[in-house]
């Protein structure tokens, strides 16, 4: 005989505003079944967990419903509560009366009829709950941590300073990402490669740190402690225990005049290159595409001039299989590009600034390059069309950022920062340089950040416009741009050497593709989905995956490398276990009344079903029938509607427990 | 000048939302408009302002001004917005409401154009610019205006000295009359 | 024995290729002639009202495009226009009562009959790039433009507002340049293509015009063009007839042809001065054709 125990909660005003929750709780307290029926005004506080523990104790209850807020809030709070009091938790059942009832009706009395029946239909059902055992799968204590950027290189640096295996794998020949593009990094002006490259070397040399580069994530198998990955390792052409990195081989090759997308594209390099000086590994790479030897089989000189042999043209790409149990994603970002875009695409690019094909209009990462002492100009500001110093730099900010009119409507968040930068690197290499920066907001919110903005305005002497621009022209070896100033209220015109795009944050080509092998969320713009926006933000709903860095969404070094940290350390909080506990909300077959005909295998999305042979004890097969695995299985309940025999059950949402729910209506 | 919430009328700007079907709230100050705008020289307020002052409710400074009749509905601040505020329309409609305030305005010369134009599709059906433009020249006092031109261009067979016919004249005046019906009984803004 | 017509088109000319425009409306009619395009003028249309009517009261202006575009749709075949205002403000009447019930059901009141948005409104530019085609259009050339330097001139409303006319890219748009090019001649590359030429103020403010067409001339004058190429009556008025008046102004000396695209695909395709209305142009194109031997 139960002993239902039904607690009604106020939740404040939010439910007893529009639902008379004490005659809730009395009508309820008159079914067959109930032996403990009251109402609260929050369940879910202290006080109100203490009620419930005490009268279960107290009233000897068999199973337990709380009436309140959505499942998704509070259904782990109130089973854990049930459970300290000694009750197996997956007795207890929540019933909507917030989101599904008071917070969409307005009639007292209607909504309190409702929020009766609701409470019913959970009573009838949690009738039919059954104890359900926690399901403990093992996990395998190493990460995989995709993208050798600075958010992926300190995620793998705390995973591993903690004793745990980490693979890190990067899609370039190099780590680095980004930000070893960069010249100099704001606040500080502090030099990016200086502080970024004894962070590779760590990588490199940290015994704890198996590192894949020329590699890509090919399939991703498994679940949270289990995931099994694929990994492609594409062809260098060199072998990399035997390279010295002598770099003689750069020296020989004859193609020179490739252009080096890490000096995006203003300077060229060789067919086998390293991207630059400082790579991790300092291995080369040959692009076959472009090398002389592939394209028409002859040349080869650079395996004629390598000391230990180590150029291999027969070399194949590999596939590695990695077994895991977490996966930190730190994929980054790339710059939004002005260029015409295919028609139908949700994105525009900007035919009012020539769509690109302007050669001294330029973006930030282009400056950067320039500006960089280890860049194509040695770190002179020079014009990519004639080489000449430009005297007059028109910046203009929010390029395809905070522009629906474009399908951009986010803000990039750190480009008014540097292109205040820019402004200060511009005037401390020309000094008769002007700079004007053309502006909506100036948004500089972190440590120091404003001070460093001003300073741009006050001691560096760039002229701030508060106004955009409209379009902007070649005219003979000048730019024209045409722009304005609001505050004044008129148009301004000026005739400049080079423009500089502040364009738009967006994530790397490719984003939506590896989440879908992953199996994690992306908004609309293809940044990937944390579990919840203000305190989940390293999280994915997938299990066991988390993100680091600009994939995420557009951020700065400083949040890059917090949340590179703190996704280590969900990491850690995973692995700090031996065993995984996992919800036993899993699929069940009744191996009699199972035909083996593999419906449920067809249908299940987590591929968690597997065939299973039933044999007599003479060895003899009997039948095949259906399995499902419980540490893969996800719970969705597809299998249960699927199978022709009713021979699948879904533990927790059995057939028999939805229609008392049903039937109580 | 000292704008405070009793010269803020908000309802105006929902009354210029209705009619240019656009959002007037949407724009935020960013200037495109009045960068790529080429009469923002010749007017008074160039475009992002006179959004603003519509913002701020101060609708009278904007239907008494000339900076809107100076607008060429050339479209460029429309296209280019990256908010996708369709300015043009705006101008269209506070247009519309300065016309019908029949008299503020300190542009005169560009409404006496527009009513002379629509007079003669009015009166002829179709545009009868011989007429347009020496009605204009009188009613403007300016009757020396292009005068070098006129001969030029009747010899060239620019100028036609009769309009061209339409046959359903009656057609389009009831068109003109069923919308001013239509306005007096509150059917049309 | 008349060749049957390759393509049918009713033909909405507009008030001013019955008036100032009227070379316009002759050049086209004959090079469709000669292009086997049939044109039927929409019996007894009305004027669309261009700027005035949409600047002053957007509900006349719709209930204007309206009725004519139900006269068009008693004519088979889509609409062919040449007046680039007619055709933004045919296309804008689609557009916006295609969107707004509202809008829609006071100019059904307005005009005292359904609004009828099925008839495509195409552009000649359209017509001839695309639905005869590049290929046809060149073979069509029988006296090919070589030697011809032409600034395209768009205006404003042949590719803005987005999403309304849809003739091409709205900011980097290059019909115009395919168009001339097939038939022989160069384009040149300018700053100006798509910048304002003052449009309606010519008549009430022409100090506007004199400054805004004047860096149009100038932009094109510095790009090495030898003539520039339109597509809208209002254009072609400003650049052409005040083309004296803004060089006594501005000190300089332009001499820059302004021919109807009809014009110059006609010439290539062998029409005469008397069929292409040469003669009406207030700057003398025959100086220049003659040197070019495109006469």
């Amino acid at each position: 005989m139960s002993r239902i125990g039904v607690f009604i909660c106020h939740c404040g005003e939010n439910i007893s505003r529009t639902v008379d929750v004490e005659r809730v709780a009395k009508e309820i307290g008159t079914r067959p079944g109930v032996s403990f029926s009251t109402d609260y005004k929050y369940m879910c506080s202290d006080p109100g967990q203490n009620l419930l523990k005490k009268a279960i104790q107290e009233q000897k209850l068999t199973h337990v419903v709380v009436a309140a807020c959505s499942p998704r809030m509070h259904e782990k709070t109130f089973r854990k509560a049930v459970e300290a009091a000694g009750l197996n938790p997956f007795l207890c059942e929540m019933a909507n009366i917030r989101e599904h009832c008071s917070w969409v009706h307005e009639n007292i009395e209607e909504a309190t009829a409702k929020a009766i029946e609701i409470v019913a239909m959970m009573v009838e059902r949690v009738k039919k709950n059954r104890v359900l055992p926690t399901i403990t799968v093992p996990v395998t204590k190493r990460s995989l941590v995709i993208g050798g950027g600075i958010a992926g290189i300190q995620a793998a640096l705390d995973i591993a300073d903690c004793g745990h295996e980490v693979i890190l794998v990067e899609r370039e020949p190099s780590i680095g990402g980004h930000m070893a593009q960069l010249s100099e990094t704001f606040p500080t002006l502090d030099c990016s490669q200086c502080i970024m490259t004894p962070k590779m070397v760590d990588v490199a040399n940290h015994p704890k740190i198996k590192l894949y580069t020329y590699s890509e994530i090919e399939l991703v198998e498994g679940y949270i402690g289990n995931f099994q990955v694929t990994i492609k390792k594409k062809a260098r052409s060199v072998d990399e225990d035997k390279c010295t990195g002598c770099g003689v081989c750069m020296t020989k090759c004859p193609q020179k005049k490739i252009p080096n997308k890490f000096d995006m594209n203003i300077g060229m390099r060789t067919a086998i290159y390293v991207p630059f000086p400082q790579a991790v590994p300092n291995t080369p790479v040959i692009d076959r595409d472009n090398c002389t030897k592939f394209k028409t089989g002859k040349c080869g000189v650079c395996q004629k001039v390598c000391g230990p042999g180590a150029v291999d043209f027969e070399q194949e790409d590999q596939l590695i299989v990695e077994a895991v149990g977490a996966i930190v994603v730190a994929t980054g970002f790339d710059l939004y590009s002005i260029a015409e875009k295919p028609k139908g695409s949700p994105i525009k690019g900007y035919g009012e600034f020539g769509h690109g094909k302007i050669p001294d209009v330029i973006d930030g990462m282009t400056f950067e390059r320039l500006a960089s002492a280890s860049g194509p100009t040695g770190g002179k500001i020079l014009r990519p069309s004639d080489g000449k110093e430009p005297k007059q730099i028109v910046f203009i900010q929010c390029i395809g950022s905070r522009a629906r009119e474009k399908g951009i409507s986010y803000c990039s968040k750190v480009c008014c920062m540097y292109t205040a930068k820019h402004t200060m690197l511009y005037h401390h290499k020309v000094h008769d340089g002007q700079a004007y920066v053309f502006f909506m907001d100036a948004r500089t919110p972190g440590k120091s950040y404003d001070e460093f903005w001003r300073r741009s305005i006050e001691e560096e002497e760039a002229v701030y416009i508060r106004g955009m621009v409209s379009r902007l022209y070649q005219k003979g070896d000048k730019i024209v741009v045409m722009g304005s100033d609001i505050a004044v209220g008129v148009q301004v015109e000026i005739e400049a050497d080079m423009v500089v795009l502040a364009t738009a944050i967006q994530p790397q080509q490719g984003a939506d593709s590896l989440a879908q092998k992953l199996g994690i969320s992306y908004d609309k713009y293809h940044f990937y989905s944390e579990a919840h926006a203000k305190l989940r933000p390293v999280e994915c709903a997938t299990a066991g995956i988390y993100l680091a860095g600009a994939c995420q969404g557009p951020k700065d070094i400083p949040e890059t490398v917090s949340q590179a940290s703190a996704a280590a350390a969900k990491v850690m909080t995973l692995f700090s276990k031996d065993k995984l506990e996992r919800e036993p909300i899993v699929a069940r077959v009744r191996e009699a009344g199972c035909v083996g005909c593999l419906a449920c295998k067809k249908v299940c999305a987590y591929g968690a079903i597997e065939e299973k042979e039933i044999r007599d004890r003479q060895g003899n097969l009997i039948k095949v029938v259906a399995y499902v695995n419980p540490g893969v299985c996800a719970g969705c309940g597809t299998c249960q509607a699927t199978c022709p025999s009713k021979s699948v059950e879904l533990d927790g949402y059995t057939d028999e427990q939805i229609v008392a729910m049903i039937e109580a209506l | 000048m000292v704008i405070s919430q009793e010269t803020m009328d908000i309802d105006f700007v929902r009354k210029v939302e209705a009619l240019s079907d656009t959002s007037v709230r949407r724009c935020f100050q960013c200037g495109k408009c009045s960068a790529g705008c080429p009469m923002a020289t010749f007017m008074e307020h160039p475009p992002n302002r006179v959004v603003r002052l519509l913002q701020l409710g101060q609708w009278r400074r904007i239907i008494e001004g000339r900076s809107i009749w100076y607008c060429a509905s050339c479209e460029t601040c429309s296209t280019r917005c990256p908010n996708k505020v369709h300015l043009a329309s705006i101008m269209d409609a506070l247009r519309k409401l300065s016309w019908d305030a029949d008299g503020p305005s300190k542009e005169s010369y560009v409404q006496l154009a527009n009513k002379l134009f629509l007079q003669n599709i009015r009166t002829y059906g179709r545009q009868y610019e011989m007429r347009l433009a020496a009605v204009f020249n009188v009613k403007s006092g300016q009757f020396l205006k292009d005068l070098m031109l006129g001969p030029k261009l009747l010899a060239k067979g620019k100028l036609k000295m009769f309009h061209s016919k339409n046959k359903n004249m009656t057609e389009i005046e009831k068109i003109f009359s069923r919308i001013e019906e239509m306005r007096k009984k509150g059917e049309a803004l | 024995m008349t060749q049957p017509h390759i393509m049918e088109y009713s033909y909405y000319p507009g008030c001013s290729l019955h008036a100032s425009a009227g070379e316009y409306d002759l050049s086209t009619r004959e090079l469709f002639k000669v292009l086997g395009i049939g044109l039927t003028e929409i019996p007894d249309w009305f004027c669309c009202g261009a700027t005035p009517a949409h600047n002053v009261d957007e509900l006349l202006s719709l209930s204007l495009c309206a009725k004519n575009l139900e006269l068009a749709d008693q004519i088979a075949g889509d609409v062919a226009v040449a007046c680039a205002a007619c055709f933004s403000r045919l296309k804008t009447a689609q557009h916006v009562l295609g969107e707004n019930d509202v809008k829609r059901k006071q100019v059904e009141k307005a005009i005292d009959a359904p609004v009828k948005l099925n008839s495509n409104v195409k552009h000649l530019l359209d017509i001839l790039a695309h639905d005869l085609g590049l290929e046809r259009l060149a073979a069509a050339a029988k006296k090919p433009l070589a030697g011809l330097k032409v600034a395209c001139y768009y205006g404003c409303l042949l590719t803005r507002p987005t999403d309304v006319p849809n003739l091409d890219c709205v900011e980097a748009p290059t019909i115009m340049e395919r168009v001339v090019e097939a038939v022989g001649a160069e384009t040149v590359v300018w700053t100006h293509r798509l910048e304002c030429c003052g449009a309606n103020f010519t008549l009430s403010r022409p100090g506007v015009v004199i400054q805004l067409t004047n860096a149009i001339l100038d932009s094109a004058k510095a790009a090495g063009a030898d003539c520039i190429m339109v597509g809208c009556p209002l254009c072609h008025g400003n650049l052409d007839i005040r083309q004296k008046e803004i060089e006594g102004v501005y000190k300089t000396d332009y001499n820059l042809p302004v021919f109807y695209l009809t014009q110059l695909v006609g010439l290539a395709a062998g029409l005469g001065p008397d069929q292409l209305g040469l003669d009406a142009m207030i700057v003398n194109p025959l100086p220049l054709l003659k040197e070019k031997n495109l006469l």
